[in-house]
């Protein structure tokens, strides 16, 4: 097993590697300079900008040094920000995108499973039913429609929460950002659960344990539910990257001070570094992630054999 | 895009490929499905609508109406209200609707072409081959291609044609490795024998006989694709990286209804609508079909 | 070497525990809204951007200036209403020729208890002129004796026309008469760094754990895109006169969500509104929208290297065209003036111009003119002119482009609208890749030479429209050696007359600032300069609030 994590962890070197150079040359490519700004800055200054920067040199031997550094771990300062490095920012800032993602993932989880569970018993009936509506309304609306309506009713209207902002991660401040990340996730768990369910629950293995007269409730639990839960497992690499994608979204209306939202305020303003940075911390982010749920889902099912 | 992947697998087990006579019996069973019939006939409307709809309109798209600024639905001829510079929001929308279904059919057909080309390559081929270009696949799935997008849309400027290419090249992904384990399971099937008995090359076989028998799944997942990659360019329009105005499209309508939704709750509420009936009738269409052609859930 | 892999509940384990130690610090803690310590006055503000730096040196937003404008106090400092007051120095004179410049400095420390001295600003300037910390901003302070120069690295920082006379007095030669050198006093480039702090922590000096003040505030940390803390200075001299203990500066860089966090009470002001929401604003929340006028103007520049725009008709006819009226009123409503001239009413050193004729016309008339010298240039219904706007994809120019695009288009003109970045829109008209570029302007300091300027032909990149007029230049520089305020004024009013004759540019509206301020913040004054020291503010209800 070791040797399978060894394998899959020198497979993400070439991976990371792919990563680093196609942003690189990709951010070069866009047009304007981190150093742009509304005023002009005097031919002198900015030559002096460039060489503080390394900027000066040719591109090549600035994409040879920018790995060198990453490979030391040192992902440069900021172009922006000229207090800050690059790893202070993502230091500063990765626990917020992770918290959020964290949570919704796991009251999706819950949720998702217990509404998936409870659709497949009541196959077709009242419950069923209202459970997929939800479900297919869950995918169907999107975050920003979610989102602000949320906002709109509970955060200004009622006013019961923030509408917006971090506070060092205070819960109130986490509630709607949570809520909305997990909604779309609740509703894809519950139908993968309930799929799962129907399809186990139909197996001769159920019917045995039935024909044996165990009470059903025990049958759900110690029989169906593990199988069910397999394709809920397999579903977490696509279900993470999900969350990256609503964590953009989530960041930007609530304004909180996440890696995603300062992902698209560095690419716009060519932050190369900050850019960099970032991506390099979620290509990794999602290997490891990866790398887990093919860990979990060979625990879970013993059919799986690691190779 | 993830909707679309999760499924994915389930797909793959489901579509099993089954003598032309079925297809008959599917499209029976499909027409019975409520809910996938009723998706059918509101996504026609719709794509009517955004086809004929802007035609039709005496207003057009990017008219500036100084007099109808932020006019409520129904006023000033306008039959959901206008926006913040007079232009009239029904047409905006079925144009807005017209860049969406456009930008989900043809990113979906760049997905499928590629899709369907590399995993029915690598699965018919097998052995090395195979390996290398799975390899790839996986590879490129652990990328955050989100960030891919965002990049290329900084890079190049957000225009509608790189957006179709952009979200089509995510999107393939899961296609190829559905049609690579469908083709593995029809390579050893009898026709295929057959016709390599009677001596046809290999690019043939691929083509005329391996690609028509993938019809099924990929059918299924196209059906669930095209409303994921319309999610997709929303989404990217909503951080301001989609369509340019004074082009409109769905996810651009809502992103600016939703900064606007204190006071032109209108230019929201409409948008959004049509956005959700459209995702749900693709959904809807992409279940019904599924449960179709394989009938084992139901 | 393949094994089967046997069930092992290790490894469920070992998934959760890594995903907890990246979750680290993820307790979630209690609820923490509001975290003002009891019985002190805490101001929550929203500050509109996220703050880039806290040394002055390097910086150059206005954004940045809020900030530090609470922990820094220049030789003059801006007052409740941005009138310059006394600020380090206690009083200054100058020489006849207004080339020399004497300040005395009050006792005053650092926060950290040091005493602040005429070196330090000695220092200061040398280092901001210095091309080794490539300040952005540093051109600023080229009336300096010798400013230029050190900044171009010709001279040796040594050499700029600044000494400590003793440790309270400071001199300042200039190469020029500048009446507007108070106005920089109070300015963030020309700020005091505590030198015993930068000598010993370099560039890290501005990191909130060794940061050091001489104002009324201190900053003691920044969480990048939560928020920067600053509490009050107990050294600072005039500390027995501030109400607000602590600050909270947040980077609402959403002015919707801000508003809402307004509305909801958990920002107590914000720095901006969109505009187009100010009048539902006004009506929903009753005393919270503060909008006066500000020293800004957007304007529409044209490229020299367009054959069509180098014709002065095409370029009167399209600003002719530009209905002003509606996009102040109708589509921003937010207060802002329609602009006809360059330099905004109220600039001080200022005598106002009279706008063009046609701007008085009804706008059909101006139509029909607009339509007529467009043909007489050569274009009309079976030659349109077609040309492409440049903009900035942020929310005002976004909401009237394609109102002028429309207007445009009334007079037969076909125009293309391409969005950018604004940081790269400027790029790209310095570097002269557009037809039709929308720019703006404001002022670093108040006077109309910081609108003029723009357009000397010796400014070079900023100078979008390449406009070149020796009369225009030989009266700028008749303006900058003159000492007397009101012969100045004349010389500067016939340049901008000269200039707006020529039609190089196309002004489009003045600005208005846009505070939205909650009525429970006191002592807060609208005023041109947007400046709002945070040191003359009070929280009502607060123990220390003056009696209402």
């Amino acid at each position: 097993m070791l040797q399978y994590i060894g394998r899959r962890l020198l497979v993400a070197i070439p991976t990371l590697f792919l990563v680093i150079t196609a942003a690189f040359f990709m951010m070069r490519a866009a047009p304007g300079s981190p150093f742009d700004m509304d005023r002009k800055l005097s031919p002198e200054i900015e030559a002096n900008v460039l060489a503080q920067y390394g900027m000066d040199k040719p591109l090549g031997q600035q994409y040879v040094d920018y790995l060198a550094g990453v490979v030391q771990g040192d992902l440069g300062p900021s172009l922006k920000y000229r207090d800050k490095t690059v790893l202070d920012i993502v230091k500063e800032n990765y626990p917020v995108s992770l918290r959020l993602g964290f949570f919704a993932i796991a009251i999706a989880s819950v949720i998702g499973v217990s509404l998936g569970v409870m659709a497949a018993l009541r196959q077709n009936r009242m419950t069923d039913n209202v459970v997929m509506t939800i479900a297919i309304l869950g995918v169907c609306i999107p975050t920003f429609v979610t989102a602000p309506l949320l906002v709109l009713g509970i955060a200004s209207k009622l006013g019961w929460l923030p509408t917006a902002g971090w506070n060092d991660g205070a819960l109130p401040n986490m509630v709607l950002p949570v809520v909305v990340l997990a909604l779309p996730q609740i509703a894809i768990i519950s139908r993968l659960t309930r799929a799962g369910m129907i399809e186990v629950l139909h197996s001769n293995y159920i019917r045995t344990a039935r024909a044996k007269g165990l009470p059903e409730w025990l049958i759900v639990r110690k029989h169906a539910l593990r199988a069910a839960i397999l394709p809920l497992v397999s579903y977490l690499g696509p279900a993470c990257a999900g969350l990256i994608t609503g964590s953009l979204v989530v960041e930007k209306i609530f304004n909180l001070p996440g890696l995603g939202k300062f992902f698209v305020i560095s690419a716009l303003q060519r932050d190369y570094t900050v850019v960099m940075g970032m991506v390099i911390f979620y290509a990794g982010l999602i290997l490891l992630l990866n790398l887990i749920a093919d860990l979990l889902y060979a625990v879970l099912d013993p059919r799986v054999r690691l190779a | 895009m993830t909707f679309a992947s999760a499924r994915a697998e389930t797909i793959t087990k489901a579509a099993a490929v089954r003598g032309r006579s079925l297809w008959e019996d599917a499209r029976r069973r499909l027409m019975r499905n409520r809910a996938a019939v009723t998706g059918m006939i509101v996504l026609g409307l719709l794509v009517v609508a955004a086809v004929v709809g802007p035609w039709l309109s005496p207003f057009t798209y990017d008219e500036v109406n100084k007099s109808d600024v932020w006019l409520p639905p129904l006023q000033g001829g306008h039959l959901m209200g206008s926006d913040a510079l007079g232009r009239d929001l029904l047409t905006r929308l079925l144009v807005g609707l017209r860049v969406s279904l456009a930008i989900g059919f043809v990113a979906t057909f760049v997905s499928l072409v590629i899709g369907v080309a590399w995993g029915a390559v690598a699965g018919y081929v097998g052995g090395k081959l195979d390996e290398v270009m799975m390899r790839f696949v996986d590879v490129l799935y652990s990328l955050p291609f989100i960030f891919f997008v965002i990049l290329l849309m900084v890079t190049f400027g957000s225009n509608i044609i790189l957006i179709f290419v952009a979200i089509g090249a995510v999107e393939w992904l899961t296609m190829s490795r559905i049609v690579r384990g469908q083709t593995l399971t029809l390579k050893n099937k009898e026709f295929v024998e057959a016709a390599r008995a009677a001596g046809l090359n290999r690019g043939a076989i691929i083509f005329r006989h391996i690609v028509p028998n993938l019809l099924g799944p990929v059918v299924v997942y196209v059906t669930l694709t095209i409303p994921a990659v319309i999610l997709a360019e929303s989404f990217l329009s909503f951080l301001g990286l989609g369509v340019q105005p004074p082009m409109a499209s769905l996810g651009a309508l809502i992103a600016g209804g939703a900064s606007d939704m204190e006071l032109a709750p209108w230019l929201l509420i409409f948008p959004s609508l049509v956005m959700v009936m459209t995702l749900m009738s693709f959904n809807f269409i992409g279940d019904g079909l599924r449960d179709a052609i394989d009938p084992k859930d139901r | 070497m393949y094994r089967p892999f046997r069930r092992n509940h290790g490894i469920l384990a070992l998934g959760f525990a890594s995903a907890f130690l990246l979750l680290q610090g993820c307790t979630p803690g209690k609820p923490r809204v509001d975290d003002c310590p009891a019985g002190k006055v805490c101001l929550r503000a929203g500050n509109g951007v996220e703050v880039l730096s806290l040394d002055p040196h390097k910086v150059s937003g206005v954004g940045d200036h809020r900030v530090l404008l609470d922990s820094m106090v220049g030789l003059t400092m801006a007052d409740a209403s941005d009138k310059v007051a006394p600020g380090t120095a206690e009083r200054w004179e100058t020489s006849a020729d207004g080339l020399t410049w004497t300040f005395y400095l009050r006792d005053a420390v650092w926060s950290d208890g040091v005493p602040l001295t005429a070196d330090d600003f000695v220092f200061s300037l040398r280092r901001i002129l210095n091309p080794a910390t490539a300040a952005e901003y540093a051109s600023l302070l080229y009336p300096i004796l010798g400013a230029q120069a050190v900044n171009e690295g010709k001279a040796a920082p040594e050499t700029l026309g600044v000494r400590a006379v003793t440790p309270r007095i400071l001199e300042i030669r200039l190469e020029h008469p500048a009446p507007y050198l108070l106005q920089l006093a109070k300015h963030q480039t020309m700020y005091p760094v505590p030198r015993h702090v930068v000598e010993k922590y370099g560039n890290a000096w501005s990191k909130p754990e060794h940061y050091v003040s001489n104002g009324p505030y201190t900053i003691v940390s920044w969480k990048l895109g939560d928020r920067i803390k600053a509490v009050k200075n107990p050294r600072y001299w005039d500390a027995a006169k501030v109400c607000v203990d602590q600050i909270s500066y947040y980077p609402t860089t959403d002015n919707i969500t801000a508003e809402r966090q307004v509305r909801n009470g958990e920002l107590d002001m914000n720095a901006d509104i969109q505009s187009n929401r100010i009048a539902l604003l006004r009506e929903q929340m009753p005393g919270y929208v503060r909008t006066h006028t500000y020293l800004g103007v957007s304007y529409l520049t044209y490229n020299n290297s367009v054959v069509a725009l180098r014709d002065v008709r095409v370029r009167r006819a399209l600003a002719m065209a530009i209905d002003r009226e509606f996009i102040t009123k109708k589509l921003m409503r937010g207060g802002q003036q329609p602009a006809y001239t360059f330099v905004p009413p109220g600039v001080a050193n200022y005598q106002a111009v009279q706008p063009p004729e046609w701007a008085a016309w009804p706008f059909e008339k101006r139509q029909a003119e607009a339509r007529r010298i467009l043909a007489e240039a050569g274009y009309g219904p079976g030659r349109p002119l077609k040309i492409e706007i440049k903009h900035r994809n942020s929310a005002d120019p976004s909401l009237i482009m394609p109102a002028i695009q429309a207007d445009w288009k009334s007079i037969g003109v076909e125009a293309r609208l391409a969005q950018n970045e604004p940081q790269i829109a400027y790029a790209a008209y310095r570097a002269r890749d557009f037809e039709v570029g929308d720019a703006a302007w404001v002022a670093d300091y108040n006077d109309p030479m910081t609108f003029l300027y723009l357009m000397n032909s010796t400014t070079g990149a900023q100078n979008y429209g390449d406009y070149k007029n020796p009369a225009f230049d030989a009266l700028l520089k008749k303006a900058d050696n003159e000492p007397d305020a009101a012969v100045r004024a004349g010389y500067l009013a016939q340049a901008e007359r000269i200039m707006l004759d020529d039609a190089t540019i196309a002004p489009v509206f003045f600005y208005v600032n846009k505070n939205l301020v909650s009525p429970r913040v006191t002592g807060w004054i609208a005023n041109l300069g947007d400046i709002h020291p945070t040191q003359f503010l009070c929280v009502k209800g607060s123990p220390k609030a003056p009696a209402a």
